[in-house]
């Protein structure tokens, strides 16, 4: 309390207080890491709960070390990376051009928006045994299923974008007389990027499901088999560290969405 | 020949919005006859909704539903008739100034790198030599409102619409803004439409300043400014200008005071 | 020598020509295009064009439809379902909304929960279903955990963001008053953050929907989750279809629930936007 004040009250020497000093929330944001595990491990040594239950953050970090040295983790990375690229790729090749035509056209809007209304209001997983039946158990189904699973919000999005550029923007567009396509290039593209890649991230997350649905309901190989086996054998640990991937995998994806959307915001006054 | 020599020549122009939900009919300009020769510098000045920027969208053929007629000069092929300088944010956020300055050519299809060459001498004029790489929100107001300027110089339009372009800015900004456009104009040689609410704006910029009643608009009074150029800032506090201000202001008030319980 | 340049009539905004569809517009535009997706669906399927074994068609479903609501297994589904969805959606409020609050006022608090959201944010939740199942075992408590899980933090979310996001004039105010903290938090954050936490309902009704489905489809011994999947283990893709149109009217039901809600607790906010300075 005290250095603060005497910090902010004495900026003649200014390269003392550019000395790091750690963010309160990164502080705190250790300090909940660290105290979860604990309590977590506590629990689970004094038997609080079962360990087959809740097994423990060191039972975790064991099963976690011992799958990467044997080797056994990166088949089953290796099953989910191909499954997760190619679909999630697919919806977005698909998503984005589908939403700008949607987007563009008022009455292709028009026509296909019960249905979109319909898709959005379905839990797509519920066509998930469908897929299973028409493509069979191999890759292509569970590409189809990550597909499914992530294009929507892509297409709604990037959707939403085109109808986000200001009317103003048209009238000048329109005073120069830009071609369609100038226009679109020139108004409708730039507004909707930031609205793409929002799809995009989001997609990140929908694909991962799709990832883990597909392979809970048919397959030998991937993380969500890894998790399904494991649970079946009840190495509940083996269980927890598959989630720990996904949610490594899950959380690197959308940060690498997110310097992407600040490399394409570089026109944009920086906030914060 | 049909211009005879005008830049701008508009023969009985009225417009008509309808409300596209409740079919409500506003007639936002009546009757509007206007030739301007080449060269000039004509303001519209009148109080707001009065329909000015309905006129200038209608020239700048943002407004296709016209009645009347309208025709303006073009000399050459290539060039615009008319090009816009539109209020604020008029320019893209998610592109340079140069970018933006080109735009206008780039719509007629020029490839780019000649589209940047023949843009930066217009950079240049309006003093924005070196910002070319910045994006619009790096620049200040009136920055921006060069930037604006040089983006309708650059398609060498015939005739100059300029919508409030200085309305947005500080009034001491918008008091340099006014010397530069001046400075401009005199090196750019462009006939200039300029449709503003402030008076002195209109006086100290034209050769001519034309009155507009309140909606629906038509034109009241057309004043020639005789006040010589090239003008100086401090002309706007000799008696001949305030007297003219005066004029144009006595105009103005009754056409403003019946909208004032329905403006709010 | 001068030429005129007159001006083309060029079409802006609204469309010149105007048919019948373009008269009606949306609803014209969507009646068409429900229709003629059914029509080619049915038709197709009749003329052998598609495969009626793995697509069903349309008149199938409704065939298989009828038949379904007869049998008493079905309506024991339905009942199942909704008892899950609504125990599950029900808790995710109960715990989410409190924690929500909690988290946005207390910012040290927040901090320490930070990395944690975030993480389970980013994980498909009902991937922790093999141990739910040895926790709870087969039945509706292993489906009512992976609906709460599932709208729990879109619950949770959107409300820290609503506190956090209150406006610093009213917090002004209040204290201004002496209000002391609990009063600012009941009569300044609570009311602002309403919104927030109503789009955080709405995501979370989907939310649970899914968590259903996903849980009767690995997880249960009943419910219209567990009657797809016993309809893909037979190969109806009819009746499958059936169960899958079930959860889409839920979906669409359940969405324009919440946002009549939500317009109703919006009332006090002026349409007019960005008028104080």
């Amino acid at each position: 309390m005290t250095t603060e004040s005497v910090a902010h009250r004495a900026p003649p020497n200014p390269p003392s207080t550019a000395r790091w000093r750690p963010s309160e929330r990164l502080v705190f944001g250790l300090l909940g890491f660290v105290v979860v595990l604990s309590v977590w491990e506590a629990v689970s040594v004094l038997g609080l709960v079962k360990k087959v239950v809740l097994s423990s953050p060191t039972l975790i970090l064991n099963a976690a070390i011992k799958d990467i040295s044997n080797g056994v983790i990166w088949p089953h990375l290796q099953a989910s990376g191909t499954e997760y690229v190619l679909g999630f790729l697919a919806a977005l090749v698909v998503g984005v051009p589908v939403g700008l035509a949607i987007g563009l056209f008022r009455r292709l809007n028009y026509l296909l928006d019960p249905w979109l209304s319909a898709i959005y209001a379905t839990p797509t997983v519920a066509l998930a045994p469908l897929i299973i039946i028409i493509l069979g158990i191999g890759l292509e189904a569970k590409v189809f299923i990550v597909f499914l699973e992530a294009i929507f919000v892509i297409v709604v999005s990037t959707m939403a974008g085109v109808h986000a550029a200001d009317a103003h923007f048209h009238d000048i567009a329109e005073s120069f007389r830009a071609s369609r396509w100038m226009r679109f290039r020139s108004v409708v593209l730039p507004a909707s990027v930031p609205y793409i890649l929002t799809g995009a991230r989001l997609g990140t997350g929908r694909a991962l499901v799709g990832v883990v649905i597909a392979e809970f309901l048919a397959s030998n190989g991937g993380i969500g088999f890894y998790i399904l086996l494991n649970g079946s054998i009840l190495q509940t640990a083996r269980v927890y560290f598959g989630i720990v991937l996904l949610g490594i995998l899950g959380v690197a994806l959308g940060e690498f969405v997110r310097v992407i959307e600040r490399r394409f915001d570089r026109w944009r006054p920086a906030i914060r | 020949m049909t211009t005879g020599g005008m830049a701008l020549r508009a023969r009985g122009v009225q417009f008509t919005y309808i409300d596209p939900t409740t079919h409500d009919r506003l007639v936002a300009i009546e009757h509007i006859d206007l030739e301007i020769p080449e060269g000039q510098f004509v303001s519209i000045v009148g109080p707001s909704g009065c329909g000015k920027s309905t006129f200038l969208k209608i020239v700048n053929g943002l407004l296709p539903d016209y009645q009347g007629e309208i025709e303006v000069l073009q000399r050459r092929s290539e060039g615009s008739a008319h090009a816009m300088v539109f209020q604020d944010a008029a320019l893209f956020p998610w592109f340079s100034i140069l970018a933006n300055v080109a735009y206008g050519l780039r719509c007629r299809g020029i490839p780019s790198k000649v589209a940047n060459e023949r843009a930066m001498p217009f950079i240049r004029m309006v003093g924005l030599e070196g910002f070319e790489a910045k994006y619009p929100y790096q620049l200040s107001g009136g920055m921006q409102q060069r930037a604006n300027l040089a983006r309708a110089l650059t398609v060498d339009p015939e005739i100059l619409l300029m919508d409030e372009p200085f309305a947005a800015l500080d009034a001491q900004t918008r008091e340099l803004m006014q010397a530069e456009l001046l400075r401009i104009w005199a090196e750019a040689r462009k006939t200039v439409l300029f449709i503003t609410h402030q008076i002195d704006e209109a006086i100290y910029l034209s050769d001519r300043v034309l009155v507009m009643s309140a909606r629906p608009g038509r034109l009241l009074a057309d004043i020639p400014i005789d006040l010589p150029r090239p003008r100086e800032l401090r002309i706007k506090r000799t008696p001949g200008f305030t007297a003219l201000a005066d004029q144009i202001w006595e105009l103005i008030t009754p056409q403003i005071r019946p909208d004032v319980p329905a403006a709010d | 020598m001068s030429i005129a340049s007159r001006y083309p009539r060029r079409r802006t905004g609204e469309p010149g020509r105007r048919g019948w569809l373009d008269r009606r517009g949306r609803l014209g535009y969507g009646l068409v295009g429900a229709v003629g997706f059914l029509l080619v669906w049915e038709l197709g399927s009749r003329a052998g064009a598609i495969n009626e074994f793995f697509f069903s068609r349309p008149t199938a479903i409704v065939a298989a439809g009828m038949v379904e609501v007869q049998v008493p297994r079905f309506w024991d589904d339905v009942r199942r379902s909704l008892t899950e969805f609504l125990v599950g959606y029900g808790l995710a409020i109960a715990v989410g909304v409190p924690v929500g609050l909690l988290t946005g006022w207390f910012r040290r608090l927040q901090y320490s929960l930070d990395p944690w959201l975030n993480f389970l944010n980013s994980i498909p939740r009902f991937a922790l279903l093999p141990v739910i199942v040895i926790a709870t075992g087969l039945g509706m408590w292993s489906v009512i955990v992976v609906a709460f899980l599932g709208a729990v933090l879109a619950i949770i979310i959107p409300t820290i963001q609503g506190v956090r996001t209150v406006d610093r004039r009213f917090l002004d105010v209040a204290s201004s008053f002496g209000a002391s903290r609990p009063r600012l938090f009941a009569t300044v954050v609570a009311p602002a953050t309403v919104p927030f936490m109503v789009s955080g309902l709405r995501l979370g009704i989907g939310r649970a929907l899914i968590g259903v489905v996903t849980g009767e489809l690995f997880a249960a011994t009943g419910g219209l989750g567990h009657m797809i999947k016993r309809a893909s283990d037979t190969l109806q893709t009819d009746k499958l279809l059936f169960g899958v149109l079930i959860f889409t009217f839920a979906g669409i039901i359940l969405v324009e629930a919440v946002r009549r809600l939500e317009a109703r607790v919006q009332r006090w906010r002026p349409v007019r936007q960005g008028a104080a300075a």
